[in-house]
């Protein structure tokens, strides 16, 4: 890892403590819900933070899924997405989820997380919609939910508008893993 | 001309379909694409429910000047973000020789606040005054490609589509706002101009289309 993108990684990893703790750059919630104590961090991001977890070493497979907690067929798609996620993390899938809630939604978006039992890192989404849309993927329209493929070294192998089900998220994530490289020859792409 | 017109229309077409098969290989057969700059506005002559019970059609509601069409709704945050906005705008069309038609292409049986008597209370209660239209089959919202709540279509005085998009660069902080693209792209049109930036994205609520038919 070189040594900008170790500060990248650290600055990024500061800010989601500082989400979990409610500091100073963490988002406002906008309601006074109490969020579990397990929520998961929840960093603002931009497109170019949310490509470089999904290009980070170390999977043969990455799902992103942008989605909302106001969002109804987000909300009935997101169980799927944990648990495929769930089920082929030991094959190497790596998930990253990302809130397209407000920013002053946060304190939802990670009580929604909690109560999925969501323990990995997330982030939501914050800057221009346009520039955020075009840089993960210029064929997105911008609706959501919307779930994007990636091999271990960042290239998309596809995406979807809208709900999915589970059978068919499964069928392209294992033929993913089945034509990735083992976890020794993936190659990250910059 | 018209030959070469329909040839660049057709090659268009065929490359983009090839290139969203290969980008996008796990969407919906039945994805929508939306309208091409340049297009008229699909399904225009079907008539759809006014919140003032009167059925209208977009063409019924072309102006001299431009046509403007949004596929919005009730229940929908970023709607909702923009209401004031859009509604803003679409009043202040008519005055400059612009048509507006809004249209839900929701169906009410996923998100009952779309519901046509939400619709109703909603259009009044923002005080629009202009259509607000029920697509009920949301075969329009289909044809046009649209994808997501709010959505825009602008077409010119010849009835070709000039803008495709968002409201503006900033639905949730209206004093931040920065670029206004649809209001540019109104004034661009009742002035008889180009429209500087034709195409642009916002992320929003997927349209709940109704099964089809």
């Amino acid at each position: 890892m070189s040594g900008r993108r170790a500060l990248r990684l650290l600055a990024a990893l500061g800010l989601a403590a500082c989400a979990a703790c409610g500091g100073s750059h963490a988002p406002r919630a906008a309601t006074p819900e109490r969020t579990p104590a397990a929520a998961p961090p929840l960093a603002a991001a931009g497109a170019e933070r949310v490509l470089e977890a999904v290009r980070a070493p170390g999977a043969r497979a990455v799902m992103l899924n942008v989605w909302a907690t106001w969002c109804a067929p987000c909300r009935e798609e997101f169980p799927d997405i944990v648990r495929l996620a769930r089920a082929y993390r030991a094959r190497g899938l790596r998930l990253v989820l990302v809130s397209a809630d407000f920013e002053d939604g946060a304190g939802a978006a990670r009580a929604f997380l909690a109560g999925h039992g969501v323990d990995v890192p997330s982030f939501i989404r914050t800057g221009d919609d346009m520039r955020f849309i075009n840089a993960i993927e210029p064929f997105w329209s911008g609706a959501i939910p919307a779930t994007f493929l990636y091999d271990g070294a960042g290239r998309k192998l596809g995406f979807w508008e809208g709900r999915q089900t589970y059978a068919t998220l499964e069928s392209a994530v294992r033929k993913a893993l089945d034509e990735a490289p083992s976890h020794d020859s993936t190659e990250v792409k910059r | 001309m018209k030959l070469t017109m329909k040839t660049v229309v057709l090659g268009s077409a065929m490359i983009g379909c090839a290139v969203a098969a290969f980008v996008a290989p796990g969407r919906a057969d039945d994805a929508p694409r939306a309208l091409a700059l340049g297009q008229p506005a699909p399904r225009a002559a079907v008539k759809m429910m006014n919140v003032d019970g009167r059925a209208l059609s977009i063409a019924e509601e072309a102006g001299r000047k431009g046509t403007l069409v949004i596929f919005m709704c009730n229940a929908c945050p970023w709607v909702k973000a923009w209401q004031t906005r859009i509604v803003e705008l679409g009043n202040g069309c008519a005055k400059r020789g612009i048509g507006v038609i809004a249209i839900n292409s929701n169906d009410p049986g996923t998100v009952p606040e779309d519901d046509y008597p939400v619709m109703r209370s909603n259009a009044k209660a923002h005080g629009m005054t202009f259509p607000y239209v029920v697509d009920a089959t949301s075969d329009v919202a289909r044809a046009f490609g649209a994808t997501r709540t709010p959505e825009a279509y602008l077409f010119d005085a010849a009835g070709r589509l000039v803008y495709h998009g968002t409201v503006d660069d900033n639905a949730h902080q209206p004093e931040a706002v920065k670029a206004r693209y649809l209001a540019d792209a109104v004034n661009a049109v009742a002035a008889g101009k180009k429209v500087a930036v034709a195409e642009t994205k916002s992320l929003g609520c997927s349209i709940k289309f109704r099964p089809r038919g």
